[in-house]
């Protein structure tokens, strides 16, 4: 293996093991959440550093590559994904921290029956498999996963786009809960950037592995501009 | 370890000191011949001595004027055969180095280059002079031509093979024609070598006596005529030192010396030729 | 097509027996700059020189196939003609050390003995100097031999020789190889120069230099033509596995 080839794997495992620390903060941050842990959320909140530092260092080895081997055709394509992937991770890692602040600054704990009246609780599911799906296919280069995600994230979309609906009528049941009911809409905002994000992080793996960019195109019709 | 060094040291000296000995051995013959024979001619040579055909026995004065000019004049003729004769097949042999004629002809330069002289006049004996039925000049720088003709050719061809490729590809790809190459590009910047190989042959051939016994044979009197006998340095030298006169034996001195001149002055000309004119690649 | 300047339908070129380069079919255009890349003994050399008919000048050179210059085959012109109509810089600057700098830059009219008025040498030696973005440098000293040049400054004068020739097409055998990178750059820089009036091919072993002179290049592997395209598509999304493996250096 060539230094470039190694320096581009090590930049791989960088990334894989940010993604599986932002996965267990989200995972955590509901979890903490659901059973209502403020330790747990305050241990999400301390492990946030380590989630920006994981960015910092990406940055960092991407521009030495950059500076030192020149990279060009896929390793360049890599590295230029590698650097968006690395920002939306990062933002992903943002609202999970944001979520586990909730928590700690709710007096009360969240109530399950809205919870699951607004489908959040199915949300944060859906949402989490969608960034381990991402993982996935950016360990496997397998832009169908990739591009499977699209469809998904429109189910984010719907539950976002009832959200005020569903979020309204909790309170209307219940005028007293209008405090955690507001922290689970704005939960339920969050949650559908997690699915933007994953939407654009498997963008960038279809780029970098086909060299066909998909941004800006709309909905979910993956309607290819080819780098030709 | 210490006392090996020591005697390696010593060793070291030694053979260096045996190396410089010998070094300065080689350069006696050279300056004790110099020396004698600028001592015992230079009283000899003057504008007279110069200008003058050698007296007739018995009478004192004469020079070596037909000498002199003999030996000019089938030097010349020698080298107007011989350079153009040898630069031709110097230019082929270093063009064409692989195939069978250039093994083949080289073969027969080096062979050639080592025959010795008075063969070669024997040889133009018996091709020239016996069928014209005398002894000529032409026959003279005839034998001494086929003297220069390996210097000439292997140093051409040296010169010539040390120039590197490029300067060849350069003109071609000018769109140059072969025969222009070779004429104004490769043997132009090959001019200092080629020039200091004739200059060496020169220097050979004109100090040569037993190709002219049987050819140019020698005369005492002033001739230009290529088709008659003619005097030369060398074997001026040969005739009067070899005689029983004393007179003679001063004329013999004093053409030593000046032949030595010419070759010293040839050999320096060459040397500062090869410097001066040498194109730097 | 109108705009072709040289064309290879088939071209093949052999050393002997050996099949140097395989079957190769390209087309280029007028005032582009075009680079030709890949490993050593791929065929890009054999090729450049089978252009202006220097290959054959190697015993045992052959070639088959056609070559096309503006629509004619130089394999049926007169040898010497395609030469002078095609110029020709190689890897080591090679100014020809016994003319000066003045009569370097015309050698192509002097040593195939045209005639040109003294007036008419001193426009072509300022103009090719000129292009060549040598003539600054060296206006005041037109008359000495060119060997107190740097490196650098030869490979122009060669290139202002070349030039001086008005050809429509100019070769390059990896024209900085043998320069420090300062002379490298301005000699890159005059590429950029020279595209507007003359069509340059160039063969480089180095891949940077390729991308940052060329509009196409040409990808050579083992004596094919891999890959002809658009430099910048070359280098962010090559086609051909082989390419893309040459240029991330993945070769072992």
């Amino acid at each position: 293996m060539t230094p470039l080839e190694n320096e581009i794997t090590a930049v791989k495992k960088e990334l894989i093991n940010m993604w599986i620390l932002v996965q267990s903060q989200l995972n955590n941050a509901k979890k903490a959440m659901v059973t209502f842990d403020k330790d747990l959320a305050r241990e999400v909140l301390v492990k946030e550093k380590r989630v920006n530092s994981f960015e910092l260092k990406v940055d960092r080895d991407c521009e030495n590559i950059f500076a030192l081997h020149c990279p060009v055709a896929i390793d360049l394509r890599f590295l230029l994904a590698a650097l968006k992937i690395n920002t939306n991770l990062e933002r992903i890692g943002d609202i999970a921290a944001s979520i586990a602040k909730y928590v700690i600054d709710s007096a009360v704990n969240f109530d399950k029956a809205a919870m699951e009246s607004t489908s959040m609780l199915r949300m944060y599911d859906e949402a989490v498999n969608i960034l381990t799906d991402t993982r996935t296919a950016f360990e496997m280069e397998d832009t169908v996963l990739a591009r499977s995600i699209f469809k998904r994230d429109d189910v984010l979309d719907v539950i976002n786009d009832n959200a005020s609906n569903s979020v309204a009528e909790v309170i209307k049941a219940n005028i007293s809960s209008i405090t955690e009911a507001l922290y689970i809409l704005s939960i339920i905002r969050k949650l559908e950037r997690v699915g933007d994000q994953s939407k654009n992080i498997a963008e960038e793996i279809i780029f970098y592995v086909e060299a066909k960019i998909l941004k800006h195109y709309a909905s979910s019709q993956p309607g290819p501009v080819d780098e030709e | 370890m210490e006392a090996k060094i020591g005697f390696r040291n010593t060793k070291s000296v030694i053979f260096k000191g045996i190396v410089v000995f010998f070094a300065f051995v080689i350069t006696l013959p050279l300056i004790i011949v110099l020396i004698y024979i600028i001592k015992q001619g230079i009283t000899q040579v003057n504008w007279h001595f110069l200008t003058n055909v050698p007296a007739p026995v018995g009478e004192k004065g004469g020079g070596i004027l037909n000498a002199l000019w003999g030996s000019f004049l089938m030097v010349m003729v020698a080298a107007v055969v011989a350079i153009p004769v040898g630069m031709m097949a110097g230019i082929y042999l270093s063009e064409n180095p692989r195939t069978k004629l250039a093994y083949y002809s080289g073969l027969c330069v080096d062979i050639l280059q080592g025959v010795p002289s008075i063969v070669v006049g024997i040889v133009v004996y018996f091709w020239i002079v016996k069928p014209l039925g005398t002894f000529s000049a032409l026959s003279g720088s005839l034998a001494l031509a086929i003297m220069m003709l390996p210097i000439v050719i292997r140093s051409t061809e040296q010169t010539l093979k040390l120039l590197p490729d490029s300067l060849k590809e350069a003109a071609l790809s000018l769109g140059v024609p072969y025969h222009r190459v070779i004429l104004k590009v490769i043997v132009p910047c090959g001019f200092a070598g080629i020039l200091s190989g004739i200059t060496l042959s020169i220097a050979r051939v004109i100090g040569e006596t037993a190709p002219l016994l049987f050819t140019a044979f020698g005369n005492p009197y002033l001739s230009s005529s290529l088709t008659k006998p003619m005097e030369s340095l060398p074997h001026l030298i040969f005739t009067y030192a070899t005689s029983p006169y004393d007179d003679w034996h001063n004329l013999a001195w004093g053409a030593s010396f000046i032949l030595l001149m010419f070759v010293l002055i040839l050999n320096i000309v060459t040397k500062v030729i090869t410097r001066k004119w040498k194109i730097q690649l | 097509m109108e705009n072709t300047i040289v064309k290879a339908e088939n071209y093949n070129s052999y050393f002997g027996d050996n099949h140097v380069v395989k079957d190769v079919n390209i087309s280029i255009n007028k005032n582009e700059v075009i680079a030709v890349m890949g490993p050593s003994g791929c065929g890009k050399t054999t090729f450049l020189r089978g252009i202006n008919r220097m290959h054959e000048l190697i015993p045992n050179a052959t070639s088959k196939g056609k070559i096309l210059l503006d629509g004619e085959n130089v394999y049926d012109m007169n040898a010497i003609y395609v030469r002078a109509k095609i110029g020709m810089v190689f890897q080591r600057p090679n100014p020809f050390p016994n003319l000066s700098i003045y009569e370097n830059v015309i050698a192509g009219y002097l040593l195939n003995g045209i005639k040109v008025s003294k007036a008419d040498k001193d426009i072509i030696v300022e103009r090719s100097l000129t292009s060549a973005a040598l003539w600054k440098e060296v206006k005041d000293s037109l008359h000495k031999k060119g060997t107190f040049l740097s490196g650098g400054q030869q490979q122009r004068l060669c290139i202002a020789r070349a030039i001086a020739m008005q050809p429509e097409l100019i070769l390059f055998d990896e024209p900085t190889s043998a320069l420090d990178p300062i002379s490298t750059s301005s000699v890159e820089q005059l590429f950029h120069e020279l595209k507007a009036n003359y069509t340059l091919i160039i063969v480089t072993h180095n891949m940077q230099q390729a991308a940052r002179v060329s509009d196409r290049t040409a990808f050579f592997y083992m004596g094919e033509l891999v890959e002809f395209d658009d430099t910048k598509q070359m280098f962010t999304a090559p086609a051909d596995q082989r390419t893309q493996n040459y240029i991330t250096g993945r070769f072992s």
